[in-house]
């Protein structure tokens, strides 16, 4: 068997890949994290993270080496959800050292899971107001990750308007969704300053790349915090993937149906 | 349907987390100055962890349960006070460094991102709003509840 075709079948063989990722890995991690002082206590925060992914995307794009192409890019996204699992344990056991107060926040970690209520109100005016249609149901009734494509897939069909409206999301969530939330976790803490747990626990927002990256954020700007951060949005995350489906289920999708119909009248 | 566990299966899992171990460890000591051999340890633990997950997933009967609910489960335990390997785990993986874990997972997001640039351009500014809006709302409005939640039952 060629190298080529090695590598198409198995991942592990791409030694090249892997030598660029962890070249790319290294030049990030050793620019380090940069604050840069915007205004009065705000600091924006760089992390390394925004630039192995901005390295990563122009390596694909502008093609200086000839190793990384198309198969790449399949076997990357495959290669993703094992390498989710680490960092998951990573939260977990954080977790588990701080059982005690996660005992205690109980209420609350259920109640946070309403937060995609919050999905609806604020992005189905936003969309509408742009000009979408029915497809706006599909974009703005969830956070469009995995599990939720397959209630929407159930009620409408894959073919629907709804869920070509989720999958506009959904690719935009994968392309661009890290690196908004990870500013977005940055500026909030200082526009809105709620109590640092609150945000941790609303890192868990059912988008496993996007907790990590969000949680990132947070730790380099409360390192002190850093074990309990991990611990909230840990626990919060693995509530999330359990409850977030009943959730959206009877609460969001039906709200999202609901206030289309309103909402109709005014956008027409 | 879902695929059956196989032995290929299970050591293309351990020679990716292999990979990633020594990546990371090399990672952390880069950009926080953790002793490699101490993080390369922690690694371990990490994907030891994650493996088991992900071979109980393939084994139990239930399709719908993803194996993330399983890793977190498994590693949530081990770090209990009460379990007597929680001392050694947590020693050792507070030595890998989150931010050191995603910069490598981002670089790899970023090379698997590159095939959907295509149609990422055809959805235009007004898709890139509303997704923003869609997660500004999911956290923040989570957030703000978990805020008020807190608050109420005396934790912050």
């Amino acid at each position: 068997m060629d190298y080529n075709e090695k590598i198409k079948k198995n991942i592990l063989y791409d030694y090249r890949l892997h030598i660029t990722i962890l070249f790319v890995s290294i030049i990030s991690l050793a620019i380090g994290t940069i604050n840069i002082h915007i205004v009065g206590s705000f600091n924006l925060i760089l992390l390394p993270l925004m630039y192995s992914l901005f390295l990563a995307i122009l390596f694909y794009v502008y093609k200086p080496i000839k190793w990384i192409n198309k198969d790449q890019s399949k076997n990357c996204a495959r290669l993703m959800l094992i390498l989710i699992c680490p960092l998951i344990v990573k939260l977990a056991v954080a977790s588990g050292e701080n059982i005690d107060i996660l005992f205690n926040v109980g209420p609350a970690l259920l109640l946070k899971e309403l937060g995609s209520i919050g999905t609806v109100l604020i992005g189905l005016p936003i969309a509408m107001f742009l000009g979408f249609k029915r497809e706006s149901i599909g974009m703005t009734s969830s956070i469009c990750r995995e599990p939720q494509l397959a209630v929407l897939i159930n009620k409408y069909g894959f073919d629907s308007v709804e869920v070509k409206g989720f999958f506009i999301v959904y690719l935009i969530g994968i392309v661009l969704g890290t690196l908004f939330i990870s500013f977005l976790a940055n500026i909030l803490c200082y526009v809105v300053p709620l109590h640092p747990y609150s945000y941790a626990l609303a890192t868990g927002i059912g988008s496993t790349s996007m907790n990590v990256v969000a949680l990132s954020s947070l730790t380099a700007m409360y390192p002190d915090l850093s074990s309990k951060l991990l611990a909230y949005s840990g626990i919060s995350n693995l509530i999330s993937v359990v409850f977030s489906i009943y959730v959206y289920m009877f609460i969001s999708l039906p709200l999202t149906e609901k206030l289309y119909e309103r909402l109709h009248g005014y956008f027409n | 349907m879902k695929k059956r566990l196989s032995i290929n299966m299970v050591l293309e899992w351990i020679g990716i987390l292999l990979i990633f171990s020594v990546m990371a460890a090399i990672g952390n000591w880069v950009g926080f100055k953790y002793p490699f051999m101490e993080s390369l340890i922690g690694m371990f633990i990490l994907c030891i962890i994650s493996l088991l997950g992900l071979i109980i997933e393939k084994l139990l009967p239930y399709d719908s349960i993803p194996a993330i609910i399983y890793i977190s489960l498994i590693g949530l335990i081990v770090a209990l006070p009460w379990c007597p390997l929680a001392e050694p785990i947590i020693y050792y993986t507070s030595k890998v460094d989150l931010i050191s874990l995603t910069t490598i997972l981002l670089a790899y997001a970023g090379v698997a991102m590159g095939k959907d640039l295509g149609s990422f351009k055809k959805v235009g500014i007004r898709g890139i709003i509303v997704t923003f809006a869609v997660i500004l709302g999911t956290y923040f409005f989570s957030a703000v509840i978990a805020h008020y939640a807190l608050i109420f039952t005396g934790m912050i």
